[in-house]
């Protein structure tokens, strides 16, 4: 078998995302935030700190072989590797994202491992992508034994987690989140957009996106992690908010209301930052989730009831409540 | 915070009690997982009403997790899926109420240094977003057992609060049982030193909760003959006596559940309207178990004595 030079174009990019609070007290400074992420040793950790202390692992890479998921039932055999890396945002928020992208065709008869290992986070079908359906079902959910990148960036969750650098005492209790997404061609000569945006489960979104030939998955995956992570956050302030039993009006209430709404100003109001690591003509499908539902209008609002809260609660006791008059 | 549920003997009321404990903190507001490492007979979801996982679930429960099999167990919300008319209701300001219920006929098995790890995974996974995390674990001194007491000596668990409750009936036995289980040479103390835990701030981390216990003083009694409330008193007294010497007297007894009738019938959550409205329940057996739930919590019940 002679070595084939070059795959066909990706008609399909797809990936998953963790994405929750780092189990530490104190947020990692970006040296922490650096030995936390070397998970390949002599490979470098990317590093920034404007806008906001950013770090992100080395790629790693999966191999895979195994049926891909399908919404009409069809049992496509892909072989590949998926890529997969850790970010970490202000030395706060822990996410792991795995993706990859599949050519329209692929070889009938899968080839030797080498010549997979040489298109890294490309995986192949043998034969013919039903890339609707594949995407669908990713969507969907993968079957036991389906091709899963949930699992990789699961997988790789653990192995961080298990770093001793992290003391295991979260500042306050939170839910981690999964955002899939999956990325189909834009019609000829249109650009990239957003097509879905859904809430699936308690805590799980699914993504669906158009975008022109020749977008990099790295890019897109970009784009889903800023999502994810900006998602994450209105997620964990609203459950925040949700969990304060206002109105009681007792005295001890301040300090409960202190206590539960404390962290979010600490350790999370400062992250609000959509499209700051989107490339510029990605950044643009944040665009109509500003519109509707209107992510930053709603955090704004969120922001603002906190800091009521707290203004409220920081008054003593005696001058809250007003006595109607007689 | 976690609290390991532990019995020496099986059917003592470790399960049921732990379920309406579970309960009980979900309605103050707390999030509230409950883990049903009871791998013998995972039947917690029984008490929950979960239909689909009434005798553990049939794939991806915790039996597979553990060994490796699925990446995350299953999780049951309870106020979702349950099919208890009140609790579907999800009660005004409660927290989450969520099972991990075994695999169904998944049995004991052999632990081994990765299923360790996994278990240090969830537990720490668990602890990070809910307030308290019950793990229902097999009776005796079970391979459940010497797991968590190993997870909860690993490093990476050191600053996880934890707690141990040790349920045991009201009788000789069952009182010299469950000194062994925590006590004896082979016992949670024990096998925990062995762990690599502290003695002491293990022993301070342990209470006991006398289950199904007959109250002489309960109207329930008062039907019978004066001979019969002697010598009830008397068996009472010297109980009393007994669990001291085997030092679990009442300084390390978080709280006593009285003997519920309708308990004996059917293994549920008791709810307050069981008590207040249909009557079927005891007031009693409801206070004590809002009781317990309270002090799990509350310092002044804990530490070394
Ligand atoms: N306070 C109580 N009063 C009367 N009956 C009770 C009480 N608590 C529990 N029971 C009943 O005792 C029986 C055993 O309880 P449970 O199943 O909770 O025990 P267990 O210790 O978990 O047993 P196993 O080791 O088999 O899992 C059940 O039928 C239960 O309903
Ligand atoms: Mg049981």
């Amino acid at each position: 078998m002679a070595p084939r030079q070059s795959t066909p174009p990706a008609v399909l990019a797809c990936g998953e995302i963790r994405t929750c609070l780092l189990p530490a007290r104190q947020a990692l400074d970006i040296r922490s935030a650096a030995q936390l992420l070397g998970l390949r040793p002599g490979e470098r950790v990317l590093l920034s700190e404007r806008p906001g202390l950013y770090a992100r692992s080395p790629d790693t890479l999966t191999g895979v072989d195994c049926p891909l998921p399908s919404a009409n039932g069809a049992r496509v055999r892909a072989v590949g590797t998926v890529t997969a890396h850790a970010a970490l945002t202000e030395g706060r928020v822990l996410q792991t994202s795995a993706h990859c992208r599949l050519p329209g065709t692929g070889p009938d008869q899968r080839r030797p491992w080498g010549e997979y290992l040489v298109r890294p986070g490309v995986v192949e079908p043998l034969g013919k992508l039903p890339h609707e359906a594949v995407a669908q079902g990713v969507l969907g959910g993968p079957r036991h034994g389906d091709l899963d990148v949930g699992l990789i960036a699961d997988g790789l969750l653990t192995r961080v987690l298990r770093h001793p650098l992290l003391d295991q005492r979260p500042p306050f209790r939170s839910r981690p989140t999964r955002l899939r997404w999956a990325a189909l061609p834009a019609a000829p000569g249109e650009g990239p957009s957003l097509e879905r945006f859904t809430l699936a489960e308690d805590e799980l979104r699914t993504v669906r996106l158009r975008v022109p030939e020749g977008t990099s998955d790295a890019g897109i995956a970009a784009l889903c992690d800023d999502l994810a992570l900006h998602d994450w956050l209105l997620t964990t302030v609203v459950r925040m908010l949700d969990g304060l039993r206002l109105g009681a009006g007792a005295a001890q209430d301040a300090d409960a209301v202190v206590r539960t709404l404390r962290p979010a100003v600490d350790h999370l109001l400062h992250l609000w930052m959509p499209g700051a690591r989107v490339g510029r003509r990605l950044a643009a499908l944040w665009d109509p989730l500003e519109e509707r539902p209107g992510f930053t209008r709603q955090w704004q609002a969120l922001v603002q009831r906190i800091r009521d809260q707290l203004t409220l609660h920081a008054i003593p006791a005696a001058h809250r409540e007003v006595e109607p008059a007689p | 915070m976690l609290v390991f549920a532990a019995s020496d003997k099986g059917g003592t009321g470790r399960s049921v009690t732990s379920a309406n404990l579970a309960y009980q903190r979900a309605l103050t507001g707390d999030h509230v997982a409950y883990v049903d490492f009871d791998f013998g007979s995972p039947t917690a979801a029984a008490v929950f009403d979960v239909p689909g996982a009434m005798r553990g679930t049939e794939e991806r429960g915790l039996h597979s997790y553990l060994e490796g099999e699925t990446a995350e167990p299953v999780r049951i919300d309870v106020w979702r899926q349950t099919e208890h008319p009140l609790l579907r209701a999800r009660p005004n300001q409660s927290g989450r109420l969520v099972l991990l219920p075994g695999d169904a006929g998944g049995g004991e098995f052999a632990t081994g240094e990765e299923a360790l790890e996994r278990c240090v995974d969830l537990l720490l996974k668990l602890n990070t977003e809910f307030d308290v995390t019950f793990v229902d674990l097999s009776a005796g001194r079970s391979y459940a057992v010497d797991m968590v007491l190993a997870a909860t000596a690993h490093p990476r668990m050191s600053n996880v609060p934890f707690r141990w409750l040790v349920f045991h009936r009201w009788t000789r036995q069952h009182v010299i049982a469950a000194s062994g289980l925590v006590h004896g040479d082979h016992g949670i103390i024990g096998g925990g030193v062995l762990s690599g835990h502290d003695e002491d701030t293990l022993r301070a981390a342990v209470r006991f909760v006398r289950a199904a216990v007959p109250d002489p003083e309960s109207a329930v009694w008062s039907q019978g003959s004066t001979a019969q409330a002697t010598w009830m008193q008397a068996r009472d007294e010297a109980l009393r006596r007994l669990a001291a010497e085997h030092r679990i007297g009442d300084s390390v007894v978080l709280g006593i559940v009285p003997l519920e009738p309708i308990l004996q019938w059917h293994e549920q959550l008791i709810t307050e309207e069981d008590v207040l409205s249909t009557q079927i329940a005891n007031k009693e057996t409801l206070d004590a178990l809002e009781e317990i739930a309270r002090r799990l919590t509350d310092d002044t019940h804990w530490g070394r004595l």
